[in-house]
């Protein structure tokens, strides 16, 4: 089917529309990082400008006020996925393979716990990590983020595991494999995409949480995001700096997406629409 | 294999027993913690530990001493506006994108972009342009000669709740963009040619093909979509701080507010008992209708 030059025309206005919408605020915060405090408020707005990196110098190099939040964040992000990872797999496993009449319940539930506000969980932990004087350490953030990566990576990787059809799982057990040999040399290998998938995206939504150290970390464990907030609480907010951090904030998810291309449906409804 | 031998029956349950466990250990604390000292008088200003026994006084304070109302409704407003803008939106996106124009790739790959950044960083993004003097939306708001008020879109208490809503409309489009265009390449070819073979035209194609095949799709995301714009806190933390006044606050925010600003340990207790009954609520109403005749 051809389409007509005007129709093929006002597609290409509206995609150009659209990506403009989307892309620009991105674009313009980037800027903000390299401008000059003088052109960061100009009036109206400069569109051409002097580029300079001294917002990154200043935040990440020197003195490199928030060198030590991207480590905190690292580890958190780290942590909280790997930590996930044995609890979420071995039920994501179960409940692609084995007939259990509890499954919808639990799967429903599970969803429920992706779907309750976190700030619910907030003041009960600030008190109760306060006096377990476990507040400000990377273990508290790290716990408390396994409330969202163990449901998000159950509900994926089943549906990665899902995908692994079980006959081949069965000729294995004929000719001799026991279930655990079947599931160690089979499936595993077979979903390992999967696993490595489910795990960038439990990285992301821990990486971006905000919710968790805005009350449980300290100055020395305070994660990227909280070192935007910073900048903001204190007297003259100085947005360079702040678009610096953000910008340095921004850079792994955006990557993370780019690299998962085709599994960024299937990640971002939690498994439950293919893609 | 070993020689004790689980009946299978049970198997599949030990192997999810410890995620349960996990979770549930987390998230009974919390609730227990706040049904307790819900009925406790306690504010961390006043004293470390609880005081004495109010019965339902929290509760009644949760109405009387903040503006839970003003919070439930701004909460009710952004998400069923914002959940029904970011779905039509996105739905004529994920249109635009089906024609499969040249250059179709790199346009998606681009309109991700929003989803893919930390809310509170977007929440940067929308205050810095939203600038009085000097911000971008502000300065073209203000060229094409929109009334924009003296303090501020985020000042002013017409205009603050739906700035709000923009950013997110801004971050989230794009996830409906990109999913229901998945759904709609799931529609099959012969299908269509069907359908134009019988001359229908296209609103009635629209409305008789294409939104049906997206429907079970389109029924997960605006599930997911809400339930996080009902969770609004990052935005309104950067954005406005729930102000001016009550203009703008969530519910997420008053809690927030009651609890870690106010350190009213035992209003914020009630509080989120009244949240989790209406968000258990809402959620079970919507996954029982979500995931009518699904295949687990």
């Amino acid at each position: 089917m051809r389409r007509p030059v005007y129709q093929s025309l006002l597609i290409y206005v509206g995609l150009v529309a659209v990506t403009l919408f989307f892309i620009g605020p991105i674009y313009w915060f980037w800027a903000l990082s390299l401008r000059s405090p003088t052109s960061a408020f100009a009036q109206p707005p400069e569109f051409f400008f002097q580029p300079t990196l001294a917002a990154f110098k200043y935040t990440f190099v020197d003195p490199g006020v928030n060198a030590t939040q991207l480590k905190s964040s690292l580890i958190v992000g780290l942590g909280g996925t790997l930590l996930n990872l044995p609890f979420s797999m071995t039920a994501a496993y179960a409940l692609s393979r084995f007939r259990m009449r509890a499954k919808a319940g639990l799967m429903m539930w599970y969803i429920s716990l992706l779907m309750a506000p976190p700030i619910v969980f907030l003041i009960p932990y600030f008190i109760l990590m306060s006096r377990l004087k476990l507040r400000g350490t990377y273990a508290s953030m790290i716990i408390l983020s396994l409330t969202i990566t163990i449901p998000l990576s159950i509900w994926l990787l089943k549906s990665f595991f899902d995908d692994v059809p079980v006959d081949i799982e069965e000729a294995a057990q004929v000719d001799g494999a026991s279930f655990l040999q079947a599931m160690r040399h089979i499936t595993l290998p077979l979903s390992l995409p999967g696993i490595i998938v489910t795990s960038m995206f439990a990285f992301v939504f821990t990486w971006n949480n905000t919710v968790f150290p805005l009350v449980l970390s300290n100055q020395r464990t305070s994660t990227l995001p909280i070192g935007t907030l910073n900048y903001f609480a204190t007297t003259g907010v100085t947005w360079n700096y702040i678009a610096a951090t953000a910008v340095v904030t921004m850079i792994p998810p955006m990557i993370v997406f780019l690299v998962l291309g085709r599994y960024i449906v299937r990640g971002l409804t939690f498994g439950a629409v293919k893609g | 294999m070993g020689s004790r031998k689980i009946p299978r029956k049970f198997m599949p349950y030990l192997w999810v027993l410890p995620s349960i466990i996990v979770l549930a250990g987390l998230i009974v604390y919390p609730l227990f913690f706040s049904l307790t000292n819900s009925f406790r008088l306690w504010n961390l200003a006043t004293s470390p530990n609880p005081l004495g026994f109010v019965g339902l006084g929290n509760y009644r304070q949760v109405f009387q001493t903040t503006p839970f109302t003003d919070a439930l409704r701004n909460t009710l407003l952004l998400a069923f506006i914002g959940t029904f803008i970011e779905f039509w939106f996105g739905v004529g996106i994920a249109l635009l994108l089906n024609s499969h124009v040249k250059g179709n790739a790199l346009v998606r790959a681009l309109l991700i972009m929003p989803t893919t950044i930390a809310p509170i960083v977007a929440g940067f993004l929308f205050r810095y342009m939203y600038y009085e003097r000097g911000g971008l939306i502000t300065w073209l708001l203000t060229t094409v000669h929109f009334p924009v008020p003296i303090q501020g879109l985020l000042g002013s208490a017409t205009t603050a709740l739906a700035s709000v809503a923009l950013a997110d409309i801004w971050q989230w489009t794009p996830f409906f963009a990109i999913v229901l265009y998945a759904g709609l390449l799931s529609i099959p070819e012969d299908v269509i040619e069907a359908a134009i073979v019988d001359g229908a035209s296209g609103v009635r194609m629209f409305i008789w093909i294409t939104l049906p095949s997206i429907s079970r799709t389109a029924i997960i995301v605006i599930m997911i979509r809400f339930m996080q714009l009902f969770n609004m806190f990052d935005l309104v933390l950067v954005l406005t701080r729930g102000g001016p006044g009550t203009a703008s606050r969530t519910l997420s925010f008053n809690l927030y507010q009651a609890g870690l600003v106010d350190y009213n340990i035992g209003v914020a207790a009630a509080m989120t008992w009244l949240i989790v009954i209406i968000v258990t609520i809402l959620i079970n109403a919507y996954a029982r209708v979500a995931f009518r005749n699904w295949e687990w």
